[in-house]
């Protein structure tokens, strides 16, 4: 399956009580200490005046770090912008383990450590691309793409989160893009999930 | 799936013009990857798509430390001068009037995600500005716009901007007559005209139904019509008081009146004279003094006023320039819901506090409208298509952005206010206080704009919060003052018409460098932007909100009964003015206070490094050499059809691209040959063919005759190699009109 033009993963906090604010210096570390490998960071972008939106965002050429809190469910938002991949395979394995290694140090930071915790049992998985991800309803006969690329994503993160791992589609308005939802009960740690996927340590 | 594109799927929901515009400057882009295009040409040329620069596009930032590299793939590859092709940059989306339709806003917020940052910005124009935007992503958002009505086309470079119109035009308690309608036909009828292709610098019109409201701010447009009605023979006659000079800019001029009366069907025309004005004798070199203003204030408005009715005399006849009267007696907007009325409802506390400022009635009865404050102008994706649904469910198609950077809902049924708000709140734009002190308004500034000096953005969200915070304490004198920030002197944040604005700059301390903001106290914003602020001394960032708390006591302690802001800072005068923020101008060492010396929202150690050069800035260009650019880019599309074996689309293209280069040729010597294929054929054939000017020295007459052979044919019935011959000729073509009008010398200059 085609690569989507954007892939974007967002895993959810535990107990976020950290003023988003203080995002803003560490990112701005991240990029002058270059510490996310084969991205290069750009420059941090404050929307936290908007209410339940993506707050502090730090932007990358190939990617974006969102502290996001929309719909009130703070988590930690990575968007795959360029290069995403061959196909919809690889863009979930990069976009997945670029998501991980910037959970890591979200967690690991030394501004930042022992105040956040990032959920690894559930994520939003979300295919920005509404020509060839069309967020069609189910069974209208366009759904295609999002039925094919649910099953590839089911069987992608199982291998990862565990064979309890499930996915399913979020309903949400056609004109919004194509979003599905990780549970996965039994799914490990970060490093784990790492490791897993080839990216660990 | 892979193999069908935006182009394939919208084909049937763009119109042919548009489509076909975002196919050349696809083209372009094309050419400019391959080295084909100069690069200047290519930077104006993707102004006018609205496609800008942003900060570090240059492939430097400094990260408070040190001015770093950014590792930009392909550095050697670029899209205009110090700008490199692969660096993020913004997309301004052009929004005549500000008038918005829940489809569009779909469509806006499905592009801001999947192309930008997912954030909407609303301009002090009118316009819908995208950020962090790649290049590559640009041709499928323009199309995809297209698809609902929306043209990026002129929304920067030097041409005529968003024409901005009066949000409550239409339903205002107060105008003459609804200018909208004007608006629209204005906004129309000058899109990518001839005369106003030539300019030095950009050109911004406004349109205003009330002389002593803000309305569209006419006195600080390049030229502003406001409604008036004549008696003529007994009769109400319609017209528009003109004003033409106006500007903010480092040099603000108040807007000169130019015609005291001029009719509806004149209205046109008029700009049209206008514009060749500006055009012939506008300044073209120095980008400093090139805007309109200087050009009125040089000749004097009466010698302005001449050359315009010389000038409109000499205009060959358009139908265009009262086609629109027609449509005139039917203009009307359609309410999607009863009139109705509040009495009676229970309403919140926090209801009556929205309610107070942020809902207008309008002279129809039982309608109102709902400014929706946007902080900062932002609003997400998310926010905007559920905002979509709340206009279709109260509205319909009757939204409409605003120049103090909110949207408003209009002929909102009034008894349905207390739901709707309940629907606002509930996605994050219930807030109170649109239009008072907390509604502040700054331009990008430092965020992204690569002129920016200091954080308009970050101080705007500071004082907001701070602002808010008191709002129910805030004495009632102060609670409607406005704020305006600009993050440098170019003054997009429009501070020179607020009660209390700022701007950028920088001062030293030791061996560093602050942020600083000059303040400018007493401008109005009412009577169409009616006076400008008076400069009195620059503060350091940090200090500004003590600022604003110092001068707005003062105000609130010393006004007489009834003083407004701008009496009480022309009683104090200038002096004492300063005297008030004099304290806060003394600047503490690095080691007293390092915070002075970062910005708002922004840790780093302040810096200057970053500022680049402004896209407007200092290239000339030949109005040839912009105009024989889509030329270049109908034979590369002709190449392509062929490569896709449809030889009819190639001949077709590649004649046309032979007739844009004539064009472009005969515009050298003659400004209004038009777009008629046969004009501009006679017009090459009398001016360079038959005069032997566009004769090669061996090859002679052969490359014009290519034209003129094609021209001729009217059936062509095109096999492939027919098709490939004829692009062959029209690429020779096109090279003989470059030596041509290098031979003849272009005379016609414009600069970005």
């Amino acid at each position: 399956m085609i690569a989507p033009h954007r892939l974007s993963i967002k895993f959810f906090f535990d107990d976020f009580s950290v003023d988003v604010e203080s995002f803003i210096p560490v990112f701005h570390r991240w990029i002058r200490e270059d510490v996310v490998p084969n991205e290069l960071l750009l420059d941090v972008a404050d929307y936290k005046h908007i209410v339940d939106g993506p707050a502090i965002l730090l932007v990358g050429h190939e990617a974006d770090y969102v502290i996001d809190l929309t719909d009130g469910k703070p988590g930690l938002l990575y968007v795959r912008k360029r290069d995403v991949g061959s196909d919809l395979s690889s863009a979930l394995g990069t976009t997945l383990s670029q998501a991980l290694n910037g959970a890591k140090l979200t967690e690991n930071d030394v501004e930042l450590k022992g105040k956040l915790k990032l959920r690894t049992d559930g994520a939003a998985i979300v295919l920005l691309d509404r020509l060839n991800y069309p967020n069609a309803a189910n069974g209208d006969g366009a759904d295609s793409p999002a039925v094919a690329a649910q099953a590839q994503l089911s069987e992608n993160l199982a291998a990862v989160f565990g064979d309890d791992a499930t996915v399913t589609r979020v309903a949400n308005h056609a004109r919004e893009p194509l979003t599905f939802k990780l549970h996965a009960p039994s799914a490990p740690d970060v490093d784990t999930l790492l490791n897993r996927l080839g990216s660990g340590d | 799936m892979s193999n069908i594109g935006w182009k394939d799927v919208l084909a049937d929901e763009m119109s042919d013009d548009l489509a076909h515009e975002i196919d050349i400057f696809e083209g372009q882009m094309e050419l400019m990857g391959q080295g084909k295009l100069d690069e200047k040409v290519f930077a104006e040329t993707r102004l006018r798509r609205g496609v800008y620069g942003q900060r570090y596009d240059n492939g430097q930032r400094h990260d408070g430390f040190e001015s770093r590299e950014l590792a930009f793939d392909e550095k050697e590859r670029i899209k205009g001068p110090d700008t490199l092709w692969h660096a993020p940059g913004m997309q301004r989306i052009k929004v005549p009037g500000g008038g918005l339709t829940p489809n569009q806003l779909d469509v806006l917020a499905q592009v801001a995600d999947e192309y930008s940052d997912g954030i909407l910005h609303i301009t002090t124009r009118q316009d819908i500005q995208l950020h962090f935007v790649h290049i590559e992503d640009t041709p499928d958002m323009m199309r995809r716009l297209a698809s609902v009505g929306i043209t990026t086309r002129e929304a920067c470079g030097n041409s005529v901007r968003n024409v901005t119109c009066c949000h409550l035009a239409g339903v205002c308690r107060t105008e003459v007559f609804d200018a909208t309608p004007y608006s629209e036909a204005f906004a129309e009828f000058l899109l990518g005209h001839d005369d106003v292709q030539d300019f030095g610098r950009k050109f911004k019109p406004a349109f205003s139904g009330c002389e002593a409201e803000a309305c569209g701010l006419v006195m600080m447009h390049d030229i502003g019509y406001l409604a008036q009605i004549q008696e003529v023979d007994g009769n109400p006659r319609r017209g528009f008081k003109v004003y033409v000079g106006g500007g903010l800019g480092t040099v603000p001029h108040q807007a000169k009146v130019l015609s005291e009366f001029t009719p509806e069907e004149e209205i046109l025309p008029l700009a049209q004279a206008v514009s060749r004005v500006f055009a012939r004798l506008g300044e073209k070199r120095n980008r400093n003094r090139a805007r309109i203003k200087f050009l009125v204030a040089k000749l004097g408005i009466e010698e302005f006023r001449r050359l315009v009715e010389e000038e409109r005399k000499t205009l060959p006849h358009d139908d265009r320039w009262t086609a629109y009267m027609d449509t005139l007696p039917h203009y009307e907007e359609k309410p999607s819901r009863p009139p109705t009325f509040l009495n009676g409802q229970v309403r919140s506390s926090e209801f009556n506090q929205w309610f107070e400022t942020n809902v207008y009635s309008q002279r129809q009865e039982g309608y109102s409208v709902v400014t929706v404050n946007l902080p900062l102008g932002d609003l997400t994706s998310q926010q905007t298509w559920e905002l979509a649904d709340i206009a279709r469910k109260y509205v319909g198609d009757n939204v409409r952005s605003t120049v103090e950077q909110n949207i408003v809902l209009r002929w909102v049924s009034d008894s349905d206010l207390p739901n709707l708000y309940e629907e606002l709140k509930a996605i994050g734009l219930g807030d109170p206080g649109a239009g008072t002190i907390v509604d502040i308004t700054a331009c990008p500034g430092t965020d992204t704009c690569k002129l920016g000096i200091a954080s308009s953005r970050g101080l705007a969200g500071e004082l907001r919060t701070r602002l808010t915070a008191k709002s129910a304490s805030l004495p009632d004198a102060i609670k409607d003052l406005k704020i305006k920030i600009s993050g440098c002197f170019n003054s997009c944040g429009q501070h020179h018409v607020s009660d209390i604005g700022f701007f950028g700059n920088s001062r030293r301390s030791g061996n560093f460098k602050m942020p600083h903001f000059q303040v400018i106290l007493g401008g109005k914003w009412h009577d169409n932007a009616g006076s400008y602020g008076l400069a009195v001394g620059a503060v350091p960032s940090k200090t500004v909100p003590e600022v604003v708390d110092t001068i707005t006591s003062r105000y609130v302690e010393e006004r007489s009964k009834g003083e407004t802001f701008q009496d009480w800072i022309g009683r104090i005068g200038k002096k004492e003015a300063r005297n008030i923020i004099q304290p806060f101008m003394q600047l503490p060492a690095f080691e007293q206070d390092p915070e002075y010396f970062s910005d708002w929202g922004d840790p780093r150690v302040f810096s200057l490094g970053d500022i680049g050069i402004g896209e407007c800035a200092g290239e000339v260009v030949s109005l040839f050499s912009m105009e024989i650019s889509p030329a270049e880019s109908e034979a590369f599309e002709a190449q392509v059809a062929l490569d896709e074996n449809d030889p009819a689309r190639a001949d077709a293209l590649a004649y046309s691209s032979m007739l844009k280069a004539a064009r472009a040729l005969v515009r050298t010597q003659f400004l209004d040959v038009g777009d008629s294929p046969d004009r501009i054929v006679q017009e090459f054939k009398t001016r360079f063919f038959d005069t032997e000017l566009f004769f090669d020295q061996y090859a002679k007459g052969k490359f014009g005759q290519y034209l003129l052979d094609r021209h001729s044919n009217g059936d062509p019935k095109p096999d492939n190699d027919a098709a490939h011959r004829l692009i062959e000729e029209a690429l020779l073509f096109i090279e003989a009109t470059h030596a041509c009008e290098s031979k003849v010398g272009g005379n016609v200059l414009v600069e970005i």
